[in-house]
């Protein structure tokens, strides 16, 4: 059974268009899935669908095993965390430590235990210099940190990064996505990132591109790039890789190896003959 | 925005800091009626040595207790000018022109400003060592017995803090937006009344739906953390009565005491 059930599912914020239209797909354990697609596309409100923050209109989502509704949401919440877009508007506490202790009061930690919890994932995200921070102090990708910090205090197998280094300056958005691999490198957790980035998303076990609210396409990074001519379609960008791929394909060289490192030797020989 | 003393917290080590906010949430209280009460001078007297301690060990320069009298300057004067004119009780005392100046018109009025004046040193002495933060804890612990009438002082004490925690951001924000209106071509500082309501306006409203934006964001942020109003959480900053918060509670009683019996003695 998979962790993450996606069946058919509708939703719609008015009633002219709907942004999410019969999606259905599933998530295994351990995987790291990407969602890509145009903005408008649905990937957002796909992850708000999954983390239980809106209400399905048709269709089902089941995490674990248990549906989102109103009765399991507070159960699913305990396995599920979301890290937004916007650094500045998920930073609730008025300092980093308080910030990553919110969801540890949330949960009834008793708070003898959580300077000990905030201690050891704030070393987990490497703030722990920075406890006393208030936000205005920090730059973007640190806060990021910071909740990432707070979200895996809560220790859940399930992470949702919606977005999560888009509005990072490039030095930010190195340090996320190094977290985010090795957070994926383990067995245990499962990350769900809608993205922009085709870099990560390579590095992804799954693909999920969303078109207008409908699954266009759901497979291995390197099949869903490979079929360049169907993403151009939507207007996607291809990665560079493929498009090395795709002229070598155009000039009719037919690959020996068709890894990144045949395409390199290939290149190199094609660079002298020429 | 940065030369507001009133209300502004020093971040600094001192005894008056570590005492527990909510002792000195009621020792403002107790201090506030102890001046309030008096008809003597004198009392006022024994206040302003206790404060003026109080100030030295909360390492408070008198630079910045004269700054936060500044925004009130104007209403004593106002008050004193009012006062002059009006109150025709006690001895004469001088008079300038045909226009009489009583004795009461001048020293009641002195009464009341040394009165404020002490009030808002007290504020200051609150304010200047207690961080925003735990002041919203003590604030939120004085109201807990309202609970019995579901008054919701949790969500109150957490409305406060958010708002506290966003105050510099939304000031990061208005900064941008300003420069974003000024390089179209508004112009914030000239013209006239009606330029400048209609300069406001474009600064306002995108501030507003901004911070709109900001609020459902961050209330989803909230949600996926596992907030839930209104059920019970555990709290990271527990609260401690230590000796001297009760000793500093039993001196602001005492000053009280003392305030009240002045009344029959003094």
């Amino acid at each position: 059974m998979s962790l993450i059930e996606i069946k058919d599912v509708y939703y719609a914020y008015n009633e002219q268009n709907k942004a999410i239209d019969g999606v259905s797909f599933d998530i295994k354990q351990g995987d790291y899935v990407t969602i890509i697609g145009h903005n408008g596309s649905g990937k957002s409100t796909l992850a708000k669908l999954i983390a239980g923050l809106l209400p399905v209109k048709s269709g089902s989502i089941t995490v674990g095993g248990l549906e989102v509704n109103e009765d399991n949401i507070a159960a699913i919440r305990t396995r599920l965390g979301i890290v937004f877009q916007n650094p500045d508007n998920q930073f609730i506490g008025s300092t980093v430590k308080d910030d990553i202790a919110f969801g540890l009061e949330n949960r009834q930690i008793p708070s003898e235990q959580m300077e000990g919890i905030i201690r050891e994932y704030s070393e987990k995200v490497g703030l722990s210099d920075y406890l006393e921070y208030e936000p205005q102090n920090l730059s973007g990708g640190q806060k990021q940190r910071v909740a990432i910090a707070g979200i895996l205090a809560m220790k859940p197998d399930i992470l949702i990064f919606d977005e999560a280094t888009s509005m990072l300056d490039p030095k930010g958005k190195k340090e996320i996505k190094k977290l985010m691999y090795d957070l994926a490198a383990g067995d245990d957790i499962t990350i769900i990132s809608i993205t922009h980035d085709i870099e990560e998303v390579l590095q992804s076990d799954d693909c999920v591109v969303l078109n207008k609210g409908k699954l266009f396409m759901h497979d291995k990074p390197e099949k869903v790039f490979a079929d360049a001519e169907k993403l151009r379609k939507i207007d996607l960008d291809v990665p560079f890789v493929e498009q090395i791929r795709e002229a070598f394909a155009k000039r009719k060289i037919k690959l020996k190896n068709d890894d990144l490192k045949g395409m390199v030797e290939q290149l190199c020989r094609y660079r002298s003959n020429h | 925005m940065n030369n507001l003393v009133f209300g502004k917290y020093i971040p600094i080590d001192s005894p008056m800091h570590r005492l527990d906010p909510r002792a000195k949430l009621i020792g403002l209280f107790l201090m506030i009626a102890a001046v309030f009460v008096p008809k003597s001078w004198w009392v006022f007297l024994v206040i302003a040595i206790l404060l003026t301690i109080a100030l030295a060990s909360a390492k408070i320069g008198i630079r910045m207790i004269v700054q936060s009298f500044k925004p009130m300057l104007m209403m004593m004067l106002f008050l004193l000018i009012i006062n002059s004119l009006t109150v025709k009780t006690g001895e004469p005392l001088f008079a300038i022109g045909t226009f009489t100046i009583y004795h009461d018109a001048i020293f009641n009025t002195l009464f009341v400003i040394v009165r404020l004046l002490l009030m808002i040193s007290i504020t200051t002495l609150l304010t200047a060592t207690t961080n925003p933060l735990d002041l919203t804890l003590g604030i939120e612990w004085l109201l807990k017995p309202l609970e019995v009438i579901h008054f919701p002082s949790h969500e109150v004490a957490m409305m406060v803090s958010i708002a506290l925690r966003f105050i510099p951001t939304i000031i990061e924000e208005t900064i941008r937006i300003m420069n974003a209106q000024k390089s179209r071509g508004v112009d914030f500082e000239n013209g006239k009344l009606s330029q400048k309501i209609a300069a406001i306006l474009s600064l306002i409203v995108p501030l507003f739906s901004v911070a709109f934006e900001r609020a459902y964001e961050l209330a989803d942020a909230m949600e996926a953390r596992g907030y839930v109003p209104g059920a019970k959480r555990t709290r990271y900053h527990v609260l401690k009565f230590k000796f001297t918060d009760y000793l500093f509670i039993f001196i602001c009683g005492l000053v009280l005491a003392f305030s009240i019996a002045s009344r029959s003695f003094l």
